[in-house]
């Protein structure tokens, strides 16, 4: 297994404090109004439960799908999906494309923005700044494929009781694990290609199409003329002859 | 026969035609290359990533190519500002267009172009092409194309560069629709395109319409055989009574 930086999250042991969510947009400089991660309530046999979440960094990105000029990828290097933001047309057409609503746009960058577990602490040697200020240690972040780490320990301990929340119509195959019993699970939404997008991969091969044809028609005119005999000049006799 | 020359473009004209044609294609090639994802990509990947290797990233692709944008529309700006006059003409007579004249010989050009006279006669059809202006149907319809698709590329890509004076989520639905307006404007004016080149580049009669983006004067017999009416229009008077 290649390396694929993940989440493991104890959603038990969350008590909603919100520390992970303040930490971040401190961190990331997360304007007024967006948020890179959140913290769903919900209930887990009768009892209050809460589940903390941010983008998943899925194995499927369906957002990786919508984006047309590559800006958004999955890097093969750590297994995350970025944002070139030096490409990004700010588009938006990788938000609605997210059943995690894990995406919004930049109102000054004008790019898409979530989070990216925090690459400039990561590249420090820092963990990411939710999992840093958690106070119960709900989140655990690291390389899933690496059996020496905490993250990778408790992937390979808990197979089987490991839950992925995902929609059923757009399973994008999340990293963002929970241990054992999470609510809530019903909240992803199918993703949806925006119609500008989709009306742009319909008429692809169309326009495909027309300027193939075009080109076909200018390969039938340079064949004629080339394997005809007739020279310029017939060509002009012709056309004078009408004309006079 | 006359070796007389009249003159069809002044320098303005021949400013712009080269300097749209280089950014054109430059703006063109980039542009492809800004697309990234196997869904719409119409030439597959190798493109883009030749492109992005050129430049060193997908990021300065997109600054060369906004760049070269901003500078499309500047050069245009000046020529209008600098040709009036010219451009207004060009205008009047690109989309001025005689149905009854126009549309048969629009329909008969490519016929001769690809069968022959002889193609003609097969299909039934008087193989005498109606007279034409200062431009032919031919020449008149890839105007407007480009006129239009670019009057559409500079509006959409300035939408799209300046999208975030919109408030709200209106921003990027704005980008977005922009980006395939963009696609299909480019498009359109590309596959005519192909049909220019060809037409001034490669085929043997138009070869003076070809020089004369250079020095601005075709021959008096080109003239009166591709463009009769406008011959008459400049030359015919003086033309009958020699």
């Amino acid at each position: 297994m290649k390396t694929q930086l993940a989440m493991l999250v104890d959603s038990a042991k969350c008590i909603d404090c919100k520390a992970c969510m303040l930490s971040c947009k401190v961190a990331n400089a997360v304007p007024e109004g967006a948020w890179r991660n959140w913290i769903k309530p919900g209930s887990v046999q009768g009892r209050l439960h809460f589940q903390p979440g941010g983008c998943m960094h899925c194995e499927n990105p369906t957002c990786v799908q919508a984006c047309p000029t590559g800006a958004t990828y999955k890097d093969p290097a750590d297994g995350t999906v970025k944002i070139d933001r030096s490409l990004c047309i700010g588009c938006g057409n990788c938000i609605p494309a997210c059943p995690y609503g894990a995406r919004y746009r930049h109102p000054e960058l004008k790019v898409a923005d979530k989070c990216d577990f925090c690459a400039g602490r990561r590249a420090q040697g820092l963990q990411p700044a939710c999992v840093d200020t958690c106070p119960t240690k709900a989140r655990v972040f690291g390389d899933i494929a690496d059996p020496g780490s905490e993250a990778g320990r408790l992937y390979r301990e808990n197979q089987g009781r490991l839950v992925r929340v995902a929609n059923a119509r757009t399973d994008t195959k999340p990293n963002m694990f929970y241990l054992a019993a999470t609510a809530p699970l019903d909240w992803p939404v199918e993703a949806r290609m925006p119609s500008a997008m989709g009306l742009m991969a319909g008429a692809t091969p169309l326009l495909r199409g027309l300027v193939g044809l075009t080109g076909l028609g200018v390969l039938a005119m340079l064949g004629r003329q080339l394997a005809s005999g007739s020279t310029p000049d017939a060509e002009e006799r012709k056309e004078d002859a009408h004309v006079d | 026969m006359s070796t007389r020359t009249l003159t069809r473009h002044n320098r303005w004209d021949i400013f712009i035609h080269w300097f749209n044609a280089v950014l054109w294609l430059f703006l063109t090639a980039t542009g492809l290359a800004l697309i990234d994802n196997p869904e719409v990509n119409p030439l597959g990947q190798w493109w883009p990533g030749l492109w992005r290797g050129i430049f060193g990233g997908g990021g300065n692709l997109l600054v060369a190519h906004e760049a070269a944008g901003v500078a499309w529309v500047l050069g245009f700006a000046l020529y209008l500002a600098a040709n009036r006059r010219g451009a207004g003409f060009f205008l009047r007579e690109v989309f001025q267009v005689s149905p009854s004249r126009d549309i048969p010989w629009l329909l008969k050009k490519p016929v001769q172009m690809t069968l022959g006279e002889a193609g003609l006669r097969r299909l039934g059809l008087d193989p005498i092409l109606p007279p034409q202006g200062f431009y032919n149907m031919g020449q008149k319809a890839f105007a407007q194309a480009a006129v239009a698709g670019g009057v559409g590329l500079a509006l959409s890509g300035a939408a799209m560069m300046a999208s975030h004076l919109v408030p709200g989520p209106g921003a990027h639905a704005l980008v977005s629709w922009a980006i395939l307006a963009h696609y299909l404007c480019a498009a359109l004016v590309f596959a005519g395109l192909l049909v220019h080149v060809y037409m001034a580049a490669v085929a043997r009669e138009e070869r003076p319409g070809l020089f004369s983006m250079f020095t601005g004067t075709v021959p008096e017999d080109y003239a009166r055989h591709h463009h009769r009416l406008w011959f008459e229009e400049v030359a015919g008077g003086e033309a009958r009574r020699n």
